[in-house]
């Protein structure tokens, strides 16, 4: 009797503690979610909403002009998805072991590797904006000087390194992310497990395979999930170095900039299509949730247990 | 004893707190709230001019004006939502044509008269319309400039690489861009990086290859279609440039782009008289000169293409409708306007105004007999997607040569011909 009063007593806490949260969860994501779904189902004139249009939006964006962009930014979204997720990831989980297998300065490491992800991301765009201009910039500069003229390009220029570049200046800010995640990771292993397979004559190469990376597993879990989301939804870096049209040439066109661009229109063509945009919107919602929803069901399944 | 001296440094810790959050706050107010008006604008680059003015402004009449310029390519949306959530700025930059349609079309800007603002009276019919509704034909905006395109270049680089006279035909232009290319000097500044100053570039080169004034005629009323062999022809003639853009053209963005004719890296810009302020800023000795876009053959006529740029409008929902209007004769005035044209390279809409930079003169005197209309943006950004819209990445997959001029013109003739009724069912 008293063990539930007392549990009484804690749900209610439990609950009021939660509700800032949920409100705000409440206001600044599910309401402009719902809103965004209904704003797909509705014709629209600039900003003015007009009749009902069934699914007529969802069919304009399988349409020309708007079908080729979106092919062409799923395109990309999926190649950025499978380019972090094997070099980003592989880089993570070494950069932790190496932070794992560290004697001393760990802290000092730490904060290094970790640094890159608290710039904001529009100062870390600009600075590499800045160091492969091809004309002012330090890299080209450095590559001309050493004679390696044949790498001096024009990375962000050019359509078809555009895109791996993106990919390598995301690497370089968020490598210290998943980092971390998979040091506390290799944290949260059981030393037992360790000091007796090396008792049993295990190599540290074996030790890290068959024992230290299947336990890695939950950490893995996280850190593809959170990337697969990112991948999806990827809009700050494209934004800031190539504009709403993810220029040049779209090279860089993403699901979130074609969003962007449907739903505010750009600059000197005027006119926006928030129909279309939306429809766009519930795409790329449907699309990472299920994603993440499945996914993360299939890597739990597969995690083994201490 | 011990709760009262708890209560005591609760009372003084939260106390602290308040003060901490007030004091701030209080001190960040103003000490009298004097009538101050908002005005937003596209043009970070002409904050100096514009505060100057604002500065005049208040002296005369004892009313602040607020500047807040924004980037260009964010401009539209951030008015947009700004405008549609009942707030936006008392005053503001608007963009012409079909540009202001949805937001004029929904009821945001005042509609002016000539009682309010006398100046819009000597305004001729054809600038004005720049400003005016789509569907409500009110004169919401106040056309402050006529812009135009055309090629600018550097004197001093073209004598260093041995050109004597300015091309006049497509084929001696080209000829030019050889020589100042073998000369170790870029030939062009222009970049495709930035989308809408490939448009900006064929709205200069274009004209001579489709027929100028009477195609444009021809393809308003639907007698002609953007699949016309001829508009086929002036894509194609962009794509012919983009030979001599610097390499890298693709990431060259705006002001890099502009950057390096005004830093003497290259001889020639294709672009509008709205450079050359930029241009200024960046290099005050510049020596810039402009010609009207080269006539595809001899014999062939050269055009000047010109448009109303933008205008001022009011927010319909503003609450200092009498400061604002106050604020619009004054952008209207003569003094206004000849400051403008003096520092920013502007083509006022007014009469009366002295232009002083000789490549403005130029372009001025050019209007009056060769002037033709920016096809796209004066007929056509109406309605969605607007022939600007496709246009514009268009030009970079031509630039790059993943789409063909071909292709371009058959999806602006398609996208354009879903929502623009004389071109409808036309190919």
């Amino acid at each position: 009797m008293a063990r539930a009063g007392i549990k009484r007593e804690q749900n209610k806490y439990a609950a009021l503690l939660l509700t800032p949260a949920l409100a705000v969860i409440i206001i600044f994501t599910s309401i402009p979610a719902l809103t965004t779904l209904s704003y797909a189902f509705f014709r629209w004139k600039g900003f003015q909403r007009l009749g009902f249009a069934g699914i007529e939006n969802f069919q304009r964006l399988f349409n020309d002009p708007f079908k080729s962009y979106f092919y062409m930014a799923l395109r990309h979204n999926v190649l950025v998805f499978i380019a972090i997720l094997v070099i980003q990831t592989s880089l993570g989980i070494l950069v932790g072991y190496a932070l794992f297998k560290l004697k001393r300065g760990h802290r000092y490491f730490r904060t290094v590797v970790f640094l890159p992800v608290i710039f904001s991301l529009v100062i870390v765009a600009y600075m590499w904006q800045a160091m492969l201009d091809p004309f002012y910039g330090p890299v080209n500069y450095l590559l001309h000087s050493i004679h390696w003229d044949g790498l001096a390009k024009t990375w962000l220029g050019s359509t078809s390194t555009a895109l791996p570049t993106l990919v390598f200046i995301n690497l370089w800010r968020w490598v210290g992310f998943p980092a971390i995640i998979f040091l506390a990771g290799f944290n949260s292993i059981n030393t037992e497990f360790i000091e007796a397979a090396r008792i049993d004559g295990a190599s540290e190469g074996q030790i890290f395979r068959k024992i230290l990376l299947p336990l890695l597993a939950p950490s893995m879990t996280i850190v593809t999930i959170l990337t697969f989301i990112g991948a999806f939804e990827w809009f700050d870096l494209p934004y800031v170095l190539g504009g709403t049209n993810g220029n040049p040439a779209g090279a860089i066109d993403t699901l979130a900039l074609m969003f962007y661009r449907l739903s505010f229109g750009s600059v000197d063509s005027g006119a926006n299509e928030i129909g279309v945009g939306s429809a766009l919107g519930v795409l790329i919602f449907t699309i990472v949730g299920v994603g993440a929803t499945f996914g993360s069901r299939y890597l739990r399944s597969r995690e083994v247990e201490a | 004893m011990k709760n009262n001296r708890r209560r005591v440094r609760g009372l003084v810790a939260s106390l602290l707190a308040g003060a901490a959050i007030a004091v701030p706050a209080l001190m960040a107010m103003p000490a009298h709230a004097a009538t101050e008006i908002t005005f937003w604008s596209w043009r970070p680059e002409d904050k100096a001019f514009y505060e100057a003015q604002a500065a005049d402004f208040q002296a005369a009449t004892g009313i602040s004006v607020k500047f807040t310029p924004y980037v260009a390519t964010e401009y539209n949306a951030i008015l947009a939502t700004a405008l549609t959530a009942g707030k936006g700025p008392d005053v503001m930059q608007i963009r012409a044509y079909g540009g202001m349609a949805n937001l004029s079309d929904a009821g945001n800007f005042l509609a002016l008269t000539t009682k309010d603002v006398p100046a819009l009276a000597k305004i001729p019919a054809g600038t004005l319309a720049g400003t005016q509704g789509y569907t409500n034909k009110s004169q919401f905006g106040l056309p402050y400039a006529t812009s135009v395109l055309g090629v600018m270049y550097n004197p001093d680089l073209l004598k260093k690489a041995g050109i004597k006279a300015l091309p006049t035909t497509w084929t001696s232009f080209l000829a030019a861009l050889d020589k100042v290319k073998a000369a170790g000097i870029l030939p062009l500044g222009n970049g495709s990086g930035y989308a809408p100053g490939m448009e900006q570039l064929w709205g200069a080169v274009g004209p001579t290859w489709y027929g100028g004034n009477d195609f444009y005629k021809q393809i308003v009323a639907g007698n002609k279609t953007f699949t016309d062999k001829n508009f086929i022809a002036s894509l194609q003639a962009v794509k012919d440039l983009v030979a001599y853009f610097p390499a890298g053209h693709e990431g060259l963005d705006y002001n890099t782009a502009r950057g390096l004719f005004a830093n003497e890296k290259a001889a020639f810009y294709i672009g509008g008289n709205y450079e050359i302020s930029y241009f200024r800023s960046l290099n005050p000795s510049l020596n810039v000169g402009w010609m009207p876009a080269p006539a595809k053959s001899t014999g062939e006529k050269r055009y000047v293409t010109n448009w109303a740029d933008g205008g001022f409008a009011i927010n319909a929902k503003t609450t200092q409708k009498a400061a604002a209007i106050k604020f619009m004769n004054f952008l209207a005035s003569k003094a206004f306007m000849q400051a403008a044209a003096d520092t920013l390279g502007w083509i006022p809409t007014i009469s009366g105004i002295k232009v002083t930079d000789p490549a403005v003169i130029s372009m001025q005197r050019a209007i009056p007999s060769s002037g033709t209309p920016f096809l796209t943006l004066v007929g056509f950004r109406y309605g969605t997607p607007t022939s600007s819209s496709i246009m514009q990445p268009g030009f970079q997959k031509v630039a790059t040569g993943a789409q063909t001029a071909t292709d371009l013109a058959k999806a602006i003739q398609t996208g354009v011909a879903s929502w623009y009724k004389p071109l409808t069912g036309k190919a």
